[in-house]
């Protein structure tokens, strides 16, 4: 991000940005920079809070005003993290293996069962904010947990979608997945508690162990993009573990 | 402030392990007054309209969407980050609505009709190309100010 306010500067457009990780602001030095002491995601703040998100916006145009640069101020009010992480994470000593899977079948029935039993309240979010996120990757919310299934067995299923290729279709399932039951929470329960979403979601409900018995089964993958998907945190949120997920070395990158 | 060095392990090292080599002179171009200011976002959230090709996991490419686009989906590759807090209210992550208001009351001049969006896991060196064409895009539709938002 702060790449790209050089070529707009150069361009002959003004730029401000905000940023969540002073040291890069400090070392990129882009024309105008608020630094946010937020958890990454929330650029603005806090969802449903104009007055809030005004605040963010007017204290970075007000850089716009100044003469010379770079320039780098820092947001007056922070939101709080946990222990350094900028987002949820995994409890690290959460990991399935393979001999935890069972019964597919029984699996994906747990979370069919657990779907219908949300959906009321996931159409309700949806009305009301006239909007979801779901459906990046084009599947139905009913053929979600199904293709995640399908990987249970250690192949790679046949995509069902035209000119995307099953790995990356299945992350877009997983991500579809998980915002099907936080968009449904965060509505029904009235809540905005990113801790509380990854606690739930990944720790307790039956889609989260699907998905984390889909992470075991790309940790013994002989599929290098299966495998990359795990040493990179690209798939369950161990991005802020204090650690890396056994059998991997998150060195991906 | 979270400083890098109290991050966790694997965050740490790979948020002090990236290349911020800047290969570009800084520039700079001096602001218009508030009351000129049309202003168009820049996301890098990977965010795009429903139905447009998703994000390549280290696109080089952007996507557009309209000022009243609000069936947006994300493909961003990374999931470090809060995605409930978008999922919640748009603004949130692309504040289309709160710069509306703001052009409204007169503390800005416009919304511009357009605006852009990346995939932030990509090395902004690559994104050169994609994002002259947007800041010539801007140009021609008469923005002047880019609103940078991370995500």
């Amino acid at each position: 991000m702060c790449g790209l306010a050089h070529y707009f500067e150069s361009e002959g457009l003004s730029t401000v940005l905000v940023g969540f990780v002073r040291e890069h602001i400090e070392a990129i030095r882009p024309p105008r920079s608020l630094f946010l002491d937020f958890p990454m995601g929330r650029g603005m703040g806090k969802p449903n809070d104009p007055w809030f998100q005004k605040k963010v916006i007017r204290a970075a145009f007000e850089l716009l005003n100044t003469n010379n640069g770079p320039v780098i101020d820092d947001f007056p009010e922070t939101i709080p993290v946990r222990e350094g992480r900028m987002g949820y994470a995994l409890p690290p000593e959460l990991v399935l293996s393979i001999d935890d899977i069972g019964d597919v079948n029984v699996v994906l029935a747990e979370v069919k069962s657990e779907m219908e039993t949300l959906r009321p309240d996931y159409d309700a979010a949806v009305a009301a904010r006239k909007r979801t996120t779901v459906g990046a990757s084009g599947l139905s919310v009913e053929d979600l947990a199904p293709f995640v299934g399908g990987f249970l067995g250690g192949e790679i299923p046949p995509t069902p979608r035209k000119g995307m290729p099953a790995i990356p279709l299945l992350k877009l399932v997983v991500e579809d997945l998980e915002a099907y039951y936080t968009e449904t929470r965060t509505h029904r329960d009235s809540i905005d508690d990113l801790e509380l979403m990854g606690k739930w979601f990944w720790e307790e409900s039956k889609a989260g162990r699907l998905l984390l018995l889909l992470e075991a089964v790309s940790v013994a993958s002989d599929n290098k993009v299966m495998l990359q998907i795990v040493e990179m945190s690209l798939m369950a949120p161990r991005f802020w573990s204090e650690g890396p997920l056994p059998g991997t070395s998150a060195a991906g990158w | 402030m979270t400083k890098i060095s109290e991050m966790p392990a694997v965050a740490r090292d790979f948020i002090s392990n990236l290349d911020l080599t800047v290969t570009i002179n800084p520039s700079w171009t001096k602001a218009v007054p508030a009351y000129e200011r049309r202003v168009s976002i820049v996301s890098t959230a990977a965010v795009s309209r429903r139905g447009d090709k998703p994000f390549s996991w280290l696109a080089k490419d952007s996507r557009t969407f309209h000022k009243t686009d609000r069936d947006l989906v994300m493909t961003h590759v990374a999931v470090e980050f809060d995605r409930s807090a978008w999922q919640q209210d748009l603004n949130t992550i692309i504040p289309l609505d709160r710069l509306e208001e703001m052009a409204a009351e007169g503390e800005i001049d416009s919304v511009a009709e357009e605006h852009y969006s990346f995939m932030g896991a990509a090395d902004p060196v690559t994104m050169e190309k994609s994002a002259r064409a947007v800041a010539a895009n801007m140009k021609q539709e008469g923005v002047n100010t880019v609103f940078l938002i991370p995500i």
